[in-house]
């Protein structure tokens, strides 16, 4: 019972998708989390919803801070590469080590990303 | 050219077949007085090309709409919907009603379920206070003929539905069009099944015959002789990869929809105005029929040599003179050459695409994982992809078959692949990983493999396949041979018993039972051994076996289920029956779960 409780919660967030308040999703997610922390078999699924919560954190920070509403909701590798197209390096970074993203990948989304806007300089440097 | 097959070559009567689905629908349009508004389903609607033209439609007082969510547009008093028991199609159709009352206009309602009604439907239609405004009836189109030896179900969502849903209705569906099919060609004496889900229809098939049975003693011996019923579960991996015949590649990079194919006028050569061709593809086409099944390296071949021979003949025919019956003669072939013209530029279209390093690369990869000898390349090809943020529903395709041909994953690599996977293309897959999961296509590892022992006994890997004159269905990809057609070889020729061994290797239950109409029924009257005397039908045709594919069979499959046909010592000729036409993007799209 706990299990399927759990997946629909975990379902339901994206069910409300678009709703331009983040706040009860970020809620709705952890809550998801907690459940899901409480079986042993969704070790997984449990990082999982953690790190989405976190990731739509920062994303609405960084909406804020760069006032353009294009973070939330898009993955982790699309949002480093938006960082890195609008040339917030510093912001891009931290993403990075928040989520632990791997190295090979982490090429890879800068070489596109640079590519995109044509930063050929910064692309030959590295 | 139509784009309803001609079906005069079938080797079992399917025209009366379309011909009494046809005769459904018109009596439909006939019972209802005056004109008519016809709202279809648009799904539906493909279907119904296959088997009744829209004017035949219009001629019986029907405007032809397809369903959509906007109000239908129509001065006709009388609208009716023509539709599939799905909830939210009944949604649809409520809020059209809702906005003719809100505008004051009385209209008479009608809708048909294809091909039956459902409780839950219908209580949708309560629920929104419209239930009493409407007739409601049924349309019991189970089977549609797609060609001359492929049937259709037309049950696209059947496979995820039972997987993952716990849904079985489609079961019903299917065993209760089997059983109409008994209706016209004869009791099928010997049914093998292989699969969770097959095992159940053959169940419900023999329930119904006790509930209903075929009358046997006015038929001398069955058409159809046996029938296999196989789950797209128990192979995985063919659907996965790419299919290499000419018809399979058209589906891969066009997609066929029922019969046809949707491109670019441009490519086939009219005008550049960014307008869509429907190049229509079934037997009708002589030059498609003899192509289709070919590997498609050799489908360039004959395309080039059929053109040059063209050539010569032209040449030869303003050099010298002519008899009229040679000019004739040279008409007549003249004539086929807008065939030629459009495989011709299909052709050219699809090898712009194959000729890429990328697509290359990938069959090659394809190759390995079916192997499944080098673990580590696989793993960082498709870890590669997933960074590369490579569109999602190609990367599904190989972690399906890097699943399924390792058993699973380790849990280490499971867990990094889905983590990777998640970081990439967003935490909203979710549900799509555990919609996988639970279909048992991406999961994590069992202790035992079972792909080695499979892949060796059955010999799923051929090394010198002769692409041009191939001796062994192996050639339909280039090397690999389809699993769930070595297992239906097996199972015309000498029935389960030789392979159990491997059948319990693989997902589902397998049965197999023989079937008289006296064996099930109470009657006590008896004729003589004339259900399963011989495999010749009087006049020297073989009998048939009825392969139906339980969750979709691909076009690469059906090529080769021809090849097979077609060869020496087969005991039957083979039609092939299946829920729904798909190939690797279709399945794994129906698992993507949609959001919003």
């Amino acid at each position: 019972l706990l299990l399927k409780e759990s997946w629909e919660l975990a379902k339901s967030p994206m069910a409300s998708k678009g709703a331009p308040l983040h706040g009860p999703r970020i809620k709705l997610i952890e809550k998801a989390h907690n459940l899901f922390s409480e079986t042993k078999e969704h070790v997984f699924e449990s990082k999982a919803t953690e790190e989405h919560a976190k990731l739509l954190r920062m994303q609405h920070e960084l909406e804020v801070t760069t006032k353009q509403p294009i973070f939330v909701d898009s993955s982790i590798s699309d949002t480093i590469r938006t960082c890195i197209v609008l040339g917030n390096h510093r912001a891009a970074l931290k993403v990075k080590t928040e989520f632990k993203v791997s190295e090979k990948r982490w090429y890879w989304l800068k070489v596109f990303a640079l590519a995109t806007i044509r930063d050929w300089d910064a692309l030959e440097k590295f | 050219m139509a784009q309803i097959p001609n079906l005069d070559n079938a080797p079992l009567n399917l025209s009366s077949l379309r011909d009494q689905s046809r005769k459904e629908i018109i009596n439909i349009l006939t019972n209802i007085r005056g004109s008519k508004c016809l709202v279809v389903d648009p799904k539906l609607g493909g279907s119904l090309s296959l088997i009744v033209q829209t004017s035949v439609l219009k001629e019986h007082g029907a405007e032809v709409r397809h369903l959509k969510a906007d109000p239908v547009q129509t001065d006709c008093t009388k609208v009716v919907y023509l539709v599939r028991s799905q909830p939210d199609l009944m949604k649809l159709i409520c809020s059209h009603i809702h906005n003719d009352s809100s505008k004051g206009l009385q209209r008479e309602y009608y809708i048909y379920f294809v091909p039956r009604r459902a409780i839950a439907c219908e209580k949708i239609l309560e629920d929104e206070k419209v239930h009493h405004m409407m007739t409601i009836g049924e349309c019991p189109l189970y089977v549609i003929p797609c060609d001359e030896d492929v049937l259709s179900f037309e049950l696209d969502l059947a496979y995820k539905e039972c997987l993952v849903d716990g849904d079985t209705t489609s079961l019903w569906h299917i065993a209760k069009a089997i059983h109409k099919l008994e209706f016209s060609f004869g009791l099928i004496p010997n049914v093998r099944a292989k699969g969770k889900s097959s095992v159940r229809v053959a169940d419900i098939l023999g329930r119904m015959q006790v509930e209903e049975p075929v009358n046997t003693s006015d038929m001398a011996v069955p058409e159809i002789n046996t029938l296999i019923l196989i789950d797209r579960e128990v192979d995985m991996v063919t659907p996965m990869c790419t299919q290499l015949t000419y018809e399979g590649l058209l589906d891969e990079l066009l997609r066929i929809n029922n019969g046809a194919v949707e491109i670019d006028a441009s490519i086939m050569g009219g005008p550049q105005d960014g307008k869509k061709a429907k190049v229509p593809l079934n037997s009708s086409d002589k030059l498609f029929k003899e192509i289709r099944d070919l590997n498609f390296e050799v489908v360039v071949q004959v395309l080039r040599q059929k053109a040059t021979s063209m050539k010569q003949d032209y040449t030869d025919m303003t050099t010298t003179s002519q008899t009229v019956s040679e000019l004739k003669d040279f008409v007549r072939k003249l004539n086929s050459l807008p065939e030629i013209t459009r495989h011709i530029n299909l052709a050219q279209h699809l090898s712009t695409s194959t000729s890429k390093p990328s697509f290359l690369a990938r069959l090659d990869m394809e190759h390995t994982l079916v192997e499944a000898e080098s673990f580590d390349i696989c793993f960082e090809y498709i870890e590669e992809m997933i960074h590369k943020q490579e569109p999602l529903l190609n990367v599904l395709r190989l972690l399906i078959l890097f699943s399924v041909t390792n058993s699973g994953l380790p849990k280490k690599s499971f867990d990094h692949l889905r983590r990777e996977l998640l970081h990439s293309y967003g935490f909203e897959h979710m549900a799509t990983l555990s919609n996988l999961e639970k279909a048992g296509l991406f999961k994590k590892q069992e202790p035992k493999s079972n792909w080695q022992i499979i892949k060796n006994d059955l010999q799923l890997i051929v090394e010198d396949t002769n692409t041009a004159n191939p001796k062994d269905i192996s050639y339909v990809f280039s090397g690999y041979a389809p699993l769930s057609v070595r297992l239906i070889d097996k199972a015309i020729r000498y029935g389960w018993r030789p392979i159990e061994h491997l059948l319990k290797l693989l997902p589902g239950p397998h049965s197999e039972t023989k079937r008289s109409g006296f064996a099930s029924s109470t009657s006590f009257d008896s004729l003589p051994g004339a259900a399963y005397s011989t495999n010749k039908v009087g006049d020297g045709r073989r009998s048939l076996a009825l392969v139906v594919f339980i969750g979709g069979v691909t076009y690469a499959e059906i090529s080769a289920l021809r090849f097979l046909s077609s060869q020496e010592g087969m005991p039957h000729e083979l039609i092939v029956a299946s829920t729904n036409i798909v190939n690797g993007h279709t399945l794994a799209d129906t698992f993507v779960e949609k959001l919003g």
